[in-house]
Formats: C-alpha cells, sequence, structure tokens
C-alpha cells in the first residue's frame, strides 16, 4: 500500500474547469473525504485518481509511480484500486457470489483460494444467505454491502468511493456510515471517499478536504473544518454559520452594527472589511441587557419559530443584517421584540476569504 | 482475514483504439465513396470534364420534367391523404374509447409491415381494369360490358396505393404523441373553464400538432423516395416517376451521367425534409416533461363507439383486409383473377413455386446469405459504432454517429445508383456479386440499427463497466463479460429486424442485381412483368409470415418496447 498524491491537477472539458489546480496527499492508510456541493469538482477528482479520465495538467502518483499526467495514463484496471459507486453497479445478470469474485478471476486465482476469500468476506459483510440471489433480488442496504464486498475482496491499494451512502434511506445512512469507518479501521486500506453530506463527512474521515469550485477550498480535520473554517464558504457550507460582514479596527477587533466585537481567527489589517463567522447556536439572546457589554448588539426578533429541540430566530440587527439564532426553548420572545446579542469572542471566527 | 493481493492484472496493450478507428474508416468508405462518384458523375460529362449539362437536360428536357412533376404531385397528395386518414385514427385509438383500440393499432402495423411492392401487386390483382377481383364484382351488377370502376393503373391508382402504405408513418408519430401527452394538460385547461372543444383547439390539437408536420414530412419523403409501387404500376400506365425514371436511364444504353444527376434532388430534398422533420419534434420536448402524471382521461364517445370502429375498419379494408383475402386467393386458386372456391382450390402454386420455379431457389439462397450476412455484419458494426457513441470512447464520436445515421437521408435508388458506380470499376470491381448488394443491405439498414442498439446502451449504466474495470478488467474484458451478456435481447432484436429489412428492400436491388444474385424482391418485381401473379401471392404470402413471426417474437421480448414495426423502412 502507498501513498496517493495529487500535484498541480487539472481537468478542462471544453472552456470548463472541473478540477483547478488540485494538490493533496492522502497518507497510508489514511481516509480522506472530498466534501463540497453538486458540481464542486469532487467526482471528476475521484475519477481522475480512478483512471477513469485523463487530466489536462498535474499528476497523480501512487507511492512512486506516476499513474495520471499529460503525457500518460495508465488505464484503470492497471491501478490495483476499487471503487465503490453511487448507483452500486452490480452486476444484474451476476449473482452476489458471483459479482464479489468477479475481482479475483481476473487475477487468475485458484478456485480454493477464491472459495476461502469469498466465505470470509461474505461473513464480514453478513451476506452468507444471500450469495446465490441476484442484485435486484436485493434491498438497497444490501447491494450497498454487496457492493462493499467486491471492492475490498481483491484487497486494493487504493479504496474509492462516489457517494455510497446518497441511495439509502436515512437510518440505513446513518448505519452504513459507521460500517464504512469500521472497515477501513480493519483494513486500514488508502481511502478516497467523496459526498456533499457533511455528517457522513464528519463521522468517516481523517481528513476533509473541502471542495468548490473545482478547488480545494480548505483541508483538515472534521474538528478544524467545523471550529477553525478559514473562509466564508466553508462556513457556510459547514454547519450554516452565519457570516457578518464588518469592518476591522485592529488585528482582533471588527466594528460592526454600532458595536466592536473581538474575534479569533485571521489577522485582520484596520480599516479592511473583515467577514466574520458564527454559527446560530453559539450567540446567546437575552430580552435585558447583559451585565457585560462586551461583544453585544442589539436587534429586534423578525421570526421566531418552535422546533422542539430548540426555537429557532431570525433577528435584524440594527445595520439590516440577518441573523439566525437557536436558543434553548424556554427562551420564548415574540416577533418585534427589542433583543440583546451576545457574540462569545472564542466563537466569533474572523476569515480569511 | 482478507490478506492484501498486490499482484494487479498483467498489462497488455488496449486494442480497442485502432480497432475504432478501423470502424470509423469502413463507415467512411461505405457512406462516402458512393456518394463522392455520385457527386463525380453527376457533375461530368462522359469523359470526366466538369460540366453543368447533366442538370440542364435534366430540368429543360420533358422526358425529365415530367417525371419531377409526377413525383411531387404523388408525393404532395399522398402525404395530405395520409394526414387526412391517420390523424383521425390515432385520436380516436389513443384518446377515446372506441372499441378494439388494441386491434386497430395491430391491423396499422401489419400495414406498416407489409413491403409496399406487394401491396401494389395486390391491388394488381383487385383492381386492374379487365380481370381485378373489385371490377369484377362491379361488372356483376352493372352489366357485362360496363367500363372498369377502378383503374390501378393511373396516377390516382399510384396515390391510392402509396397513401395505403405510408400513412402508418404518419399515424405512428401522432398516436405516439397523444399517447404521451399527459392527460392533466387537458384536465388543466378543462378546471379552469375550457369546454371540450376548446380544449381540443387550444391543448390538444396544438401539442399533437408538430407530430402530425413531422409526419407529413416524413410520407411525402416515403413517397418520393419509392421504387416498387410507381414501377409497377405506372409503368403500364405509360408515364414515369423520378425513381422509375432513374431505374429506366440503367437500362440499355446506359445514361449513368443523368441517372447520378436525377438522383442528386431526391438526396438534397430528403436531407432537407428529415431536418425539417428534427427540427419539429426536436421542440417537442414539452409534452414529455416529468414523469409524475396520470393516465389520459379518454374522450367518450357514447353512442358513436361502434361508428367509430367502423370507420378504421373500412379504412383497413384497403391497406390490409382485401389485398390481403386477393393474396391468399391467388395463392391457392388455379386463377390468380378468380375466385377460390372449394372445389377449384390448389396447392399447385405452391408446389410449383418451391419446387419447379428455378428462380425461386437461387432468390431465396441469395436472400437467406444476404440477411444473415447483413444482420450479422450489421448487428456488430452498429454495436460498436453505438458503444462508441454512447460511451464517448474516443474523439471525434459525434462523427461516427453521425455517418451511422447519414445513410437515412439516402434513398435506396440513389444508393443504389452510387454503389453501382463505385464498385463497377477498379480497384473495387464488385458488381456482379453478392458483396454490392451487401454493402447496399448494409448501409440502408445501419442507422436503425445505430439508433436501436443506442437505446439498448442507454439502458446500462456505464458505471456497470467501470465496475468491471477498477477490479482489474480490459476495456475488451468489460464489453465481453459485462456489457454483453445485458446486451444480447437487443442485439437479437436487432439482428432479425436487419434480416426483415434485407428481405423486404426492393430500390436499392432492382439498379444492383444481375441473373445471379437476384433476390426474392427483385423475383417478385420479375415475376410481376412476367404476369406471374400467382407466384407472387405465394411468395409474398411467405414473406408476410416470417416478418410477422419475428414482429411478433421481438415484441415478447421486454426491452425492445411496444413498437417493433416502427422500425422498418420501407424501400
Amino acid at each position: 500500500m502507498a501513498a496517493v498524491e495529487l500535484r498541480g491537477l487539472v481537468k478542462r472539458f471544453g472552456s470548463f474547469v472541473a478540477v483547478d489546480d488540485v494538490s493533496l496527499t492522502i497518507d497510508h492508510g489514511q481516509l480522506v473525504c472530498l466534501l463540497g456541493p453538486s458540481g464542486c469538482g469532487k467526482t471528476t477528482t475521484l475519477r481522475l485518481i480512478a483512471g477513469f479520465l485523463e487530466p489536462t495538467g498535474g499528476e497523480i502518483r501512487v507511492g512512486e509511480r506516476v499513474v495520471s499526467s499529460r503525457a500518460r495514463t495508465l488505464p484503470p484496471e492497471q491501478r490495483n484500486m476499487s471503487m465503490i459507486f453511487q448507483s452500486y453497479a452490480l452486476w444484474p445478470h451476476m449473482t452476489v457470489a458471483e459479482n464479489i469474485v468477479y475481482g479475483l478471476r481476473l487475477r487468475k486465482m485458484d478456485r480454493d483460494m477464491i472459495a476461502k476469500k469469498l466465505a470470509a468476506i461474505l461473513a464480514t459483510t453478513k451476506l452468507e444467505p444471500l450469495a446465490q440471489r441476484y442484485p435486484g433480488e436485493l434491498s438497497g442496504g444490501q447491494q450497498q454491502r454487496v457492493a462493499l464486498a467486491r471492492a475490498l475482496i481483491v484487497g486494493p491499494e487504493t479504496l474509492l468511493l462516489d457517494e455510497p451512502l446518497s441511495n439509502l434511506d436515512a437510518n440505513l445512512r446513518e448505519e452504513m456510515r459507521f460500517e464504512i469507518r469500521r472497515l477501513h479501521d480493519e483494513y486500514r486500506y488508502t481511502t478516497v471517499y467523496v459526498t456533499h453530506d457533511q455528517s457522513e463527512a464528519m463521522t468517516t474521515a481523517d481528513l476533509i478536504a473541502v471542495m468548490n469550485a473545482g478547488k480545494i477550498d480548505q483541508l483538515g480535520t472534521p474538528e478544524d473544518i467545523y471550529a477553525r473554517p478559514e473562509s466564508e464558504f466553508v462556513a457556510r457550507f459547514i454547519g450554516a454559520a452565519n457570516v457578518i460582514k464588518g469592518i476591522a479596527r485592529d488585528a482582533s477587533h471588527v466594528a460592526f452594527a454600532g458595536a466592536t466585537l473581538e474575534v479569533v481567527g485571521a489577522k485582520l489589517t484596520a480599516g479592511q472589511s473583515a467577514p466574520v463567522a458564527i454559527r446560530q447556536h453559539e450567540i446567546q439572546l437575552s430580552t435585558q441587557a447583559p451585565a457585560s457589554q462586551q461583544n453585544t448588539l442589539k436587534a429586534v426578533v423578525t421570526r421566531q419559530v418552535y422546533l422542539g429541540m430548540n426555537r429557532d430566530y431570525m433577528v435584524e440587527t440594527p445595520d439590516g443584517t440577518s441573523l439566525r439564532v437557536s436558543t434553548p426553548t424556554e427562551t420564548a420572545v415574540d416577533k418585534g421584540s427589542e433583543v440583546w446579542l451576545t457574540l462569545p469572542p472564542e466563537r466569533c471566527r474572523a476569515l480569511s476569504r | 482475514m482478507i490478506t492484501i493481493t498486490t499482484t494487479s492484472p498483467k498489462s497488455r496493450f488496449d486494442w480497442t483504439r485502432p480497432v475504432l478507428w478501423l470502424f470509423a474508416a469502413v463507415l467512411v468508405l461505405l457512406i462516402l465513396l458512393p456518394l463522392s462518384w455520385l457527386a463525380v458523375f453527376a457533375f461530368t460529362d462522359k469523359s470526366r470534364h466538369p460540366t453543368l449539362q447533366n442538370f440542364i437536360t435534366l430540368f429543360s428536357n420533358p422526358d425529365f420534367l415530367d417525371p419531377l412533376l409526377t413525383t411531387a404531385i404523388i408525393a404532395t397528395t399522398s402525404a395530405l391523404i395520409c394526414c387526412i386518414v391517420a390523424a383521425p385514427i390515432s385520436w380516436l385509438v389513443s384518446r377515446t374509447d372506441m372499441p378494439g383500440r388494441q386491434t386497430i393499432r395491430a391491423l396499422v402495423t401489419a400495414s406498416f409491415v407489409t413491403p409496399p411492392f406487394l401491396g401494389a401487386v395486390a391491388w394488381e390483382l383487385l383492381a386492374a381494369p379487365n380481370s381485378g377481383l373489385l371490377n369484377q364484382l362491379y361488372r356483376l351488377f352493372a352489366g357485362e360490358d360496363a367500363d372498369a370502376l377502378f383503374n390501378i393503373y393511373s396516377l390516382t391508382g399510384i396515390i391510392f396505393v402509396i397513401s395505403c402504405y405510408t400513412f402508418p408513418f404518419v399515424f405512428v408519430l401522432v398516436a405516439n404523441a397523444l399517447d404521451t401527452m399527459p392527460g392533466e394538460l387537458e384536465d388543466a385547461s378543462a378546471i379552469l373553464g375550457g369546454k371540450a372543444w376548446t380544449t381540443a383547439r387550444r391543448v390538444t390539437i396544438p401539442l399533437a400538432l408538430p407530430a402530425l408536420v413531422a409526419g407529413a414530412l416524413i410520407a411525402f419523403l416515403q413517397a418520393m423516395t419509392l421504387f416498387g409501387s410507381p414501377a409497377i404500376l405506372a409503368l403500364p400506365a405509360g408515364f414515369h416517376t423520378m425513381t422509375t425514371k432513374i431505374w429506366s436511364l440503367f437500362q440499355y444504353p446506359p445514361k449513368l451521367e443523368l441517372a447520378a444527376a436525377a438522383a442528386v434532388p431526391l438526396l438534397l430534398l430528403t436531407i432537407l425534409l428529415l431536418q425539417g422533420q428534427k427540427a419539429l419534434l426536436g421542440r417537442r420536448g414539452y409534452s414529455v416533461i416529468g414523469g409524475k402524471y396520470g393516465a389520459p382521461r379518454r374522450v367518450e364517445l357514447k353512442g358513436w363507439r361502434w361508428a367509430a370502429l367502423g370507420f378504421c375498419l373500412v379504412v383497413l379494408l384497403n391497406p390490409v383486409f382485401l389485398p390481403y383475402f386477393a393474396l391468399l386467393n391467388a395463392a391457392f386458386s388455379p386463377n390468380a383473377t378468380t375466385l377460390v372456391t372449394a372445389s377449384t382450390a390448389t396447392l399447385h402454386n405452391i408446389v410449383f413455386v418451391f419446387t419447379e420455379l428455378s428462380s425461386t431457389q437461387l432468390a431465396l439462397r441469395n436472400t437467406v446469405i444476404l440477411g444473415t450476412a447483413t444482420a450479422t455484419i450489421g448487428t456488430l458494426l452498429a454495436l460498436v459504432i453505438a458503444y462508441v457513441t454512447t460511451r464517448k470512447v474516443i474523439a471525434g464520436h459525434r462523427v461516427l454517429g453521425f455517418l451511422a445515421t447519414a445513410p437515412v437521408a439516402v434513398p435506396g435508388i440513389v444508393l443504389g445508383v452510387g454503389l453501382f458506380l463505385s464498385y463497377t470499376r477498379p480497384p473495387f470491381v464488385l458488381y456482379g456479386t453478392l458483396w454490392i448488394l451487401l454493402l447496399a443491405f448494409l448501409t440502408i439498414n445501419l442507422p436503425s440499427a445505430y439508433q436501436q442498439l443506442q437505446a439498448a446502451f442507454a439502458t446500462i449504466h456505464p458505471e456497470l463497466e467501470e465496475a468491471s474495470r477498477i477490479l482489474g478488467a480490459t476495456r475488451l474484458q468489460a464489453l465481453r463479460q459485462i456489457t454483453a451478456p445485458l446486451l444480447r435481447t437487443g442485439v437479437i432484436a436487432t439482428w432479425c429486424f436487419i434480416f426483415i429489412g434485407v428481405m423486404r428492400e426492393l430500390s436499392a436491388a432492382i439498379v444492383l442485381f444481375t441473373s445471379q444474385t437476384k433476390v426474392l424482391s427483385v423475383l417478385i418485381y420479375d415475376l410481376n412483368e412476367g404476369g406471374d401473379l400467382a407466384a407472387i401471392a405465394v411468395l409474398g404470402i411467405a414473406m408476410l409470415v416470417i416478418t410477422f413471426a419475428v414482429v411478433l417474437a421481438v415484441n415478447q421480448i421486454p426491452m425492445s418496447g411496444g413498437n417493433a414495426g416502427a422500425k422498418l423502412r420501407n424501400g
């Protein structure tokens, strides 16, 4: 097994740049998630790694070997990778067992060995009773596990997953997330996982690469990405944070809606515009002026919805900015009331982009 | 538990690219070579000096102007009649509660798959001025010396017979448009206060109109490029259409330059009309938006239900009941135009055709050889091209797809002329062999085969192939192990349709055959010239039985859908 390395990878379709200068190293045995909205280039990146597409520029290495470059692209069958497809791509004319052992047969493995490996993987994926069924006779979750078994049995150097859970219902999806992570911990393949679902990425990934418009916007651990977003795009895409547009006073203070907020994160330059992210449940809302005036704002409630676990407020600050605030259910404030917001300094993250 | 297999499959040379380029080259040769020779001959004189004289002759000599005019009249009136007949029938079948709708559909399909030249012969049996069965019937009432009621050897006769076997084209397009038109669109108009007639006028008719006009264009095209019916009915009446004129230019002494020039307007008009049809149907996209529409509400005809059925059956007398009856009668009667009775019924004709008629053996053998070879090669060719275009394997796959559909715009007789010019000279002297017919049939059947297989490929998700590639299969292995088994039914259906297509083809074969390379359709045409109508009836019925068997069998295959008849092309 070996690390997968993307260096300055570019893919153009005509004039459209799908992947724009992406560099990324996936260490041996690591699981990296490519996370982003549809059209951000994450699936194209995965298909470049698989060898289904040829790059327009840059290169892909597996270990010391260059597998894709402008000059030469190794066909997918020679990459010793496996992939789980969004549609599962189970062959409808083969039984579950035939689907699973297909890769081993191509490798000319002897019959006994194939039988042994098949028995093992059927046990791991709890598919023994279904071995002789056809894919059309299985439920979505079972098909998903067959796809997983088929990809894992060949013992690939690299495992690629293309939105593997998007066709499952919500309950099953949650279960399979942990299942994928468990299998990864068991076998430690170098894995690239493409998804648009942030909670899926959070549960499975060692590292998340948030992609936007063909570029990696931010690369980091799930905690980095959630707690320390660097750009407005990441802040909004992960956990739907509020982003307020202030003006920097100095390196760590921002003027906004008549107040001065102390912030952390990116170093600011006085006088420059400064986007600041804060999540809805980190804003405190009160009907009386708080004791400390630090990082407080006045606002008016424009909408209030009871959601069961919490209350969801839309408030408007004096400069007309709308912010979403999530509070415990006890704080009930009517629409039109004046409230005080406290934005804790350690939760206000100045963004560099 | 699972050990790591690090041996990746052996790397091999990827043969697909050279193979694909070879196919592209074959296509170019197949289509561009005959058309290029056609152009060369049309624009040169006998010593190959460039000239426009051929076209000047064509457009000034009454010998050529008359057929041009005749063809225009036939094509226009036939198209009009087809619309007038097909529109109400398709509406009745698709949107009303008329009884027997499925039967009517089946009967229209029957007239669709009847080779037009066979229909023309059948109508000779029915309406020849002296011996025609209908005229005999008329004389029973009007007296022995009365003039014939019908004369099929006339412009009207030709228009009638051509319309009989062309209206299904309009029917299929319009019925299809009405079938897929969501009932909610009409309901929405009704709920807003539109009365039945307003709804029909403002919603239903505008939605179906593009299909009707497109159908009219196709009918026009068919009528214009048909060879069999006019040759059988117009020549005895002493006049020509463009196709028969082109054919006559091949008779001794051959005037190849003029034949080539005469083919050019046919070719250009066909391309133009097909473009028009594409534009019309292309804009029809709005009628298939979304998938959550209910079945359309059927209009209740109440007391008119049976009258409507009667109307459909009366119309279908002409392409189906009467001609089939005449053919059956002729097959079992000692004299083709005498009504058969229990005492006169004979199997003599059948015995004669299959054991004594020397040319039958040869024609049958040639047809089977050509049918099998064309179907096999054509399916293979279409398969590869459909693969390349749906999977976008090589740069320029669009060009390949375009080339594969291009023959649609080349009328059979035009292709025949082009092939004749290309393969009667070195380096390819194929005239007089079955090879030249093979090329013709291959080219003619390629577009529909390609379209059918492309549709079949589209139902196979590309990820199925990719899954096999990433697990270590080469492209060819993936094709063999994954794609081929999944395509099996589509491939069999395509093979069968090409086979039938070969059996029915006349207009290219008539230019290309020699005495040793006669095929079934040419034999039928020859027998007609010799007046041997009983033998034609026997051969024609045999041909129809095979065709119906295949169409029925293919309709049983779930993948290829319910409209098998629509994939045939008349020649």
